[in-house]
């Protein structure tokens, strides 16, 4: 079915790349390690005033949800307490600044169930959340993952290295989403580089849907034209197309740069420590607290952003209405108050929620497709690459970003 | 199970948006129905402090534990 031999690496190296131009505007060229910052705001508040790249000293600007917004003051959140208390008030913080009319004509991520709040956002996640459910993992896994990580594998296996960063994590998540909305693989990297152009992906899907409409299939799109919602006067209506496209193009831009950056997170802390990677490779049941614990220690998007809608006390900080409030999950998730040694990267830790994928209604809808792709991936990497290192004649792999974390490279030897 | 039977998990289905965070800590205890809300299909397949981090895991508060030194009512129960 998939025919991974046609995704260019070169191509891919381009587009996945960090440091590439692609990423720059989400501060992908930062090279210091925020952690130590974030502490010392931590300690000496839970809630400060000013955006979290400035506050982190960052040099230029940069971009993500909630930002930039000029005309409005901004605080951002560092600890457990205040950014968990934020996520759980969805009246107070609000996911956008206005409302959301998803039958508009525009397609795009304003549109979708991620700018959406209360009532509204409730009957729009209702109507995928089965689809993201744990116990659909497996579906996930057998339609679109499995093949892909085992194709991927197939293409470098013979050659004894490989670099995992773009070829192995960075094309998984997005051959599992373009597959799962029934989109070819030859067509999955020019997605990817018309991220901010929704009118182009819109093109691609149009006979997509149109198709489906017409004779369902086991994926995702099929599961979107058939579904029905129901009104707030109780009525119900299928989704139109504009809607399925906003859909869509969430789960595109959500997706696929989060897991890949992830998975290289959750290697390189792997391939940096060679006694835990030899544990996980003796006892695979292991790799569930590892992820777990990759993603409270190094969650690949540190921060997420909320709209106040009144004025509010809050941790301390006096916050006016109009405000953005930055929720600075990546230092939430190393606050001194819920883990010990919370600098550690230690998977025995008693397993406990953090913040990695959010919280609050809003809490990502595809973490369990997430957590599949890279148990499926990671498990896969071990199973097949014995004796699988670093290549120490390699820059070892370090981990940049500002609003979008993730490894430089990962170059391993192996057999 | 050591303490789930003094332990009784309460569910809230109105609250509930099928995240699935309970099932990722909880998985011997909570399932969804086929409108992806929570039920319990073991109110003991989980130790106690599972069941809790599970509760504490759940991100609208649609999870509660009632010990049996401190009962609370019964609400919502599916
Ligand atoms: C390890 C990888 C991932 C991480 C760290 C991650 C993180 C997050 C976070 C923190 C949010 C909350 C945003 C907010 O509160 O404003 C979120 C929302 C979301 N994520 Fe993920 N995500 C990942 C993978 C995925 C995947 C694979 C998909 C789709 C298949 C996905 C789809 C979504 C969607 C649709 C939302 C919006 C949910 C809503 O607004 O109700 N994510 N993600
Ligand atoms: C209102 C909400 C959001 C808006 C308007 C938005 C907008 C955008 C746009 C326009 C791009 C393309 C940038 C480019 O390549 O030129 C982008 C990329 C990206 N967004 Fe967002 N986004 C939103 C929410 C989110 C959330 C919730 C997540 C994570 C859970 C996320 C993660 C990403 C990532 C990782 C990329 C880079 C794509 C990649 O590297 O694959 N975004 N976003």
């Amino acid at each position: 079915m998939t025919d991974v031999q046609s995704l260019d690496r070169n191509r891919l190296k381009e587009l996945f790349d960090l440091r590439s131009s692609y990423n720059v505007a989400m501060g992908g060229d930062f090279q210091t390690d925020p952690y130590p910052v974030w502490e010392r705001l931590r300690k000496q508040a839970p809630v400060h005033e000013g955006t979290v790249h400035k506050l982190t000293g960052y040099p230029g600007e940069a971009f993500f949800q909630g930002l930039p917004f000029p005309d409005r003051p901004h605080f951002s959140a560092f600890s457990f307490a205040a950014c968990d208390a934020a996520f759980r008030d969805e009246e107070t913080f609000a996911s956008s600044p206005t409302a959301v009319d998803p039958t508009g004509q525009a397609a795009g991520v304003e549109s979708s169930l991620i700018s959406m709040n209360g009532a509204q956002h409730r009957r729009y996640r209702a109507l995928v959340q089965p689809s993201f459910l744990p116990a659909k993992s497996g579906w996930w896994i057998s339609s679109w993952i499995e093949e892909t990580v085992h194709l991927l594998i197939d293409s470098f296996v013979a050659d004894g290295r490989a670099e995992l960063n773009v070829d192995f994590c960075a094309a998984i998540p997005i051959l599992t989403i373009t597959g799962s909305l029934g989109i070819p693989v030859e067509q999955a990297l020019i997605i990817r580089e018309w991220l901010s152009q929704p009118a182009k992906i819109v093109g691609m899907l149009a006979p997509i849907v149109a198709a489906r409409r017409e004779s369902p299939r086991d994926d995702l799109i099929s599961v979107l034209v058939q579904a029905e919602l129901p009104d707030e006067d109780g009525t119900t209506h299928r989704l139109s197309d504009v809607e399925i496209y906003s859909f869509a193009i969430l789960l595109l831009l959500a997706g696929s740069g989060t897991t890949w950056k992830q998975m290289g997170i959750i290697l390189t802390a792997l391939l940096q420590r060679p006694e835990i990677l030899k544990a996980v490779r003796a006892d695979r049941r292991l790799l569930r607290a590892t992820i777990e614990e990759a993603i409270r220690w190094t969650p690949t998007d540190p921060m997420f952003s909320r709209f106040v809608t009144a004025d509010i006390e809050f941790f301390g900080a006096h916050i006016p209405k109009g405000s953005v409030l930055h929720l600075c999950v990546a230092a939430a998730n190393r606050d001194p108050e819920r883990w010990e040694r919370p600098d550690e990267f230690d998977i025995h830790r008693p397993l406990k929620r953090s913040l990695g994928f959010g919280g609050g209604m809003h809490i990502c809808l595809g973490m369990h497709v997430a957590r599949a792709e890279m148990t499926v991936g990671i498990g896969a990497l071990l199973d097949r690459l014995p004796n699988l290192r670093l290549d120490p004649d390699a820059a070892s792999p370090r981990i940049i970003g500002m609003y979008e974390r993730g490894a430089t490279e990962i170059p391993v030897l192996f057999g | 199970m050591p303490g789930a039977g003094t332990a009784t998990v309460t569910i809230d289905q109105s609250r509930c948006v099928g995240s699935g965070m309970c099932v990722v800590y909880a998985p011997a205890t909570f399932d969804h129905d086929e409108t992806a809300k929570v039920v319990v299909i073991d109110p003991h397949g989980d130790p106690l402090e599972v069941v809790e981090s599970a509760v504490d895991a759940c991100p609208t508060g649609a999870l509660s534990i009632a010990t049996a030194d401190s009962p609370t009512p019964q609400k919502d129960e599916a």
